[in-house]
This record gives structure tokens, C-alpha cells and sequence, in this order.
């Protein structure tokens, strides 16, 4: 069972003009297709990244996470870069790292989406995987169905993913992925890929792999490492509007600051 | 600085703490704005309580040197990671005496980053107790 493909391979897959990302028609489901999933790992449900597995403290969240738990093991925090590669990791060395524009509400991309302080809910259905991310109330779509990978797919936040299931991990693949803050301090290309893979290791457990490859920026694969999750199932996935009372802003030139005077307040 | 508690020094620590190269993952915005590195203490009474996103507000007026009254503003944690560690809405109330220690803003505008509070019966409230399904 090398590559079992949840769902069910389209009939007809039809490629839209150069440059515009193909379509593909979905049958309905049938209750096959729901009974093929029942078979798949349950990874449905809220889960949050385990005390020590985020690798982040949070000042007044207060998580200590060791920074050596898991969550970037062994990597040393940066691939080996393509001389070229090399050459404007130092160019922007030399400038000042700027703010992560989150601080305006700008969600940040894959993979840092993924590791929020907030829960995610995985969803499975026939022929794709949904996943809810609380923080900045954002969602992943991973087709199942058999897809291919565009081949020239446009630069978004979270590029466009496709998965597929090896024995019990569910690998995503991940392509399309814009010069955007994700939470990577290296350059990286336009040929970024992102593949995370998925396993339950505990009834209440996830661990999610996640590991970059760029052959024109990094000379070799690159693991970020091993995160885990712990399945909350009294859990749901709460309301997150950023815009809401956001007192915190990055300014034009990168420096973060605090507005005290915004009585935008809201009415709760 | 006065009543500065093991608890918040322990606090101090674990923000100093500096995640991996690779995944930034802090809530929502970097804690540069913020003194970190220095704790201050004021007390006195709730003005109005912000239960919202991305970050709670605590409102609270106090007393200055000259005994004149000035709203403070202390940000917290979002009302969705304190609801999952036993906080509501209803935890801090308008009217509350309390006492608030934080991370001043380094501009010196009357404001900072919650570390703990303290109300008058000695109760201590922190945005760090552990998680626990309810």
C-alpha cells in the first residue's frame, strides 16, 4: 500500500488556459467513498501543538517550550543554501529583520500558520482534507482526490496542496508559495515545496513532520523537524477576528508600537 | 518594583526565552514595544475589561504621584487562549480593585504587557495556568 489515494481519481481533468491553474470536476460522494475513510486514521478533530512541542514562548502566555523539544531538533535552524542563495541570505543580514506584519493582522503563511498558539481542526472528507486554523480564522484545502500538483501554480499564503496516504501517514505536498512572511529566516524560491506528513502516534497524539525542498535555494532537503499535538475533544474552534481590537501595529519602516488611544474598542 | 513574586520572575525568564531560527511563532506581534526586561506594579480599579481578539485590554485607573487619576492599558492573551486555561469574561470586572504587574511600553505611554495580577484578598491571576479539557 504504497500510495492509496483517498477518494477516487477524477474522470476528466481538464487544463484552463497557460498559466491558470487546472480544474478538476469532483464526483458526489458515495457511501464507498465514506466507507473507504472510516478505514484512514482518524485524524478529525481540535488539536493544539503539546506543551514542549511548538519550540515558542509566548511572554504572557507563558509557555515555557523548550526551544529543543521537538520542535527543530538537530536541524541547526537553517538549510544549506545554493550559492546564489547564499549571497542574499548576507544581503539581508545586512538589513534589519523587519516586524512580522501579523502584528497588522496579516496571518503569516505555511508553514508558520501551522504553528499557532491557537488550536487547528482537521476535517476529512471524501477526496480532501480541510483544516481549520483559529488563529486569524484562516483554512488549509488539501485534495485528496488523486490531482496532480500544478505545474505553475500562483504564489499564495499557502500555496496549493494535494495529499495522498503512505500506510498511515497522511503526506501533504505543498506548492505555490508567494514571498510572504511564513517564519522563515532564510531566502527561499519560487520552486519552494512544503511536504508535511501527518501520523497519529496516540490515541490523542499527532505528530506532524514538516520538511522543505527547494532546489534552487537549499542544496538538500530540509527538515524543520517533528511537532506534536495533543487532540482536545472537548474543544471547539473559537471565533478569531483580528480586526476586532488590534492595538498593535508594525510601521513602515519595521518598528512595532502599541495604540492606547483607539477607543475602537468593541461593544462587548 | 515592588512585589515582584517568584511566579513573575519565573515569568520574566521564560520570556526571555528566544523560539528557534525557523518558526516564529509568537501570537501575534513580537514583543518589542515592550520593556521586557523590567517589571512595574500599579493598583487600582477596573475602568472596563476588553474580552477580545488578538488581545484582551485591561483598563484600569490609577492614582498617579500627585494623587490624580490616569487610565492605564495592559494588554493580555487573547480571550481564546485564557478561556481554555479557566478565565471568562466575568474574571475581571469593572469596579475590581486590582494590581497589575506588567511590561511597561518602552515610549512611556501608560500601558504595558500583563505578566500577573494580585486582587486585595491575595488572589493571584496568571495567563499561564496549565491547559486542562473541561
Amino acid at each position: 500500500m504504497d500510495r492509496v489515494f483517498l477518494g477516487f481519481v477524477t474522470a476528466s481533468l481538464l487544463f484552463g488556459p497557460a498559466g491558470s491553474a487546472q480544474s478538476v470536476t469532483r464526483k458526489a460522494p458515495t457511501a464507498a467513498d465514506w466507507t473507504s475513510l472510516a478505514k484512514l486514521p482518524d485524524l478529525s478533530g481540535v488539536w493544539e501543538s503539546a506543551p514542549g512541542g511548538r519550540g515558542a514562548a509566548t511572554p504572557n502566555g507563558g509557555r515555557a517550550g523548550a526551544p529543543a523539544g521537538g520542535g527543530r531538533a538537530g536541524r541547526g535552524g537553517a538549510p544549506s543554501l545554493t550559492p546564489a542563495y547564499a549571497a542574499k541570505a548576507q544581503a539581508r543580514a545586512a538589513n534589519p529583520v523587519e516586524e512580522p506584519q501579523a502584528a497588522n493582522c496579516l496571518p503569516p503563511g505555511l508553514p508558520a500558520i501551522m504553528n499557532q498558539p491557537y488550536p487547528i481542526e482537521i476535517l476529512l472528507t471524501p477526496g480532501k482534507v480541510t483544516i481549520v486554523i483559529e488563529a486569524y480564522t484562516q483554512v488549509r484545502h488539501i485534495y485528496t482526490d488523486g490531482r496532480p500538483l500544478p505545474e505553475d501554480p500562483n504564489p499564495l499564503f499557502y500555496g496549493t496542496s494535494v495529499g495522498h496516504w503512505e500506510d498511515d501517514t497522511l503526506v501533504v505536498e505543498t506548492v505555490g508559495l508567494a514571498q510572504v512572511p511564513r517564519g522563515l529566516t532564510f531566502p527561499y524560491s519560487e520552486k519552494l515545496k512544503v511536504v508535511e506528513r501527518f501520523r497519529l502516534t496516540g490515541p490523542d497524539t499527532l505528530s506532524i513532520e514538516t520538511t522543505l525542498v527547494d532546489p534552487e535555494a537549499f542544496t538538500a532537503p530540509y527538515s524543520m523537524g517533528t511537532r506534536s499535538l495533543a487532540r482536545h475533544r472537548t474543544w471547539t474552534i473559537a471565533e478569531y477576528i483580528c480586526e476586532e481590537n488590534n492595538r498593535n501595529f508594525v510601521d513602515d519602516k519595521g518598528s512595532a508600537g502599541v495604540k492606547l488611544s483607539n477607543p475602537l474598542s468593541s461593544a462587548k | 518594583m515592588r512585589n515582584v513574586t517568584a511566579a513573575v520572575r519565573q515569568a520574566i525568564i521564560v520570556a526571555g526565552v528566544v523560539m528557534g531560527g525557523t518558526s516564529v511563532a509568537l501570537a501575534h506581534h513580537s514583543y518589542s514595544a515592550f520593556e521586557m526586561a523590567s517589571v512595574r506594579v500599579i493598583t487600582g480599579t477596573i475602568k472596563k475589561m476588553d474580552w477580545t481578539n488578538p488581545h484582551t485590554w485591561i483598563w484600569i485607573d490609577v492614582a498617579n504621584e500627585q494623587g490624580v487619576v490616569e487610565t492605564w492599558g495592559i494588554e493580555g492573551m487573547s480571550p481564546n487562549y485564557l478561556e481554555r486555561r479557566g478565565w471568562s469574561r466575568n474574571t475581571i470586572k469593572v469596579g475590581d480593585k486590582l494590581s497589575i504587574t506588567f511590561h511597561p511600553l518602552k515610549n512611556g505611554d501608560k500601558g504595558g504587557s500583563f505578566q500577573s495580577a494580585q486582587r486585595p484578598n491575595g488572589e493571584v491571576l496568571g495567563m499561564t495556568p496549565p491547559i486542562a479539557d473541561k
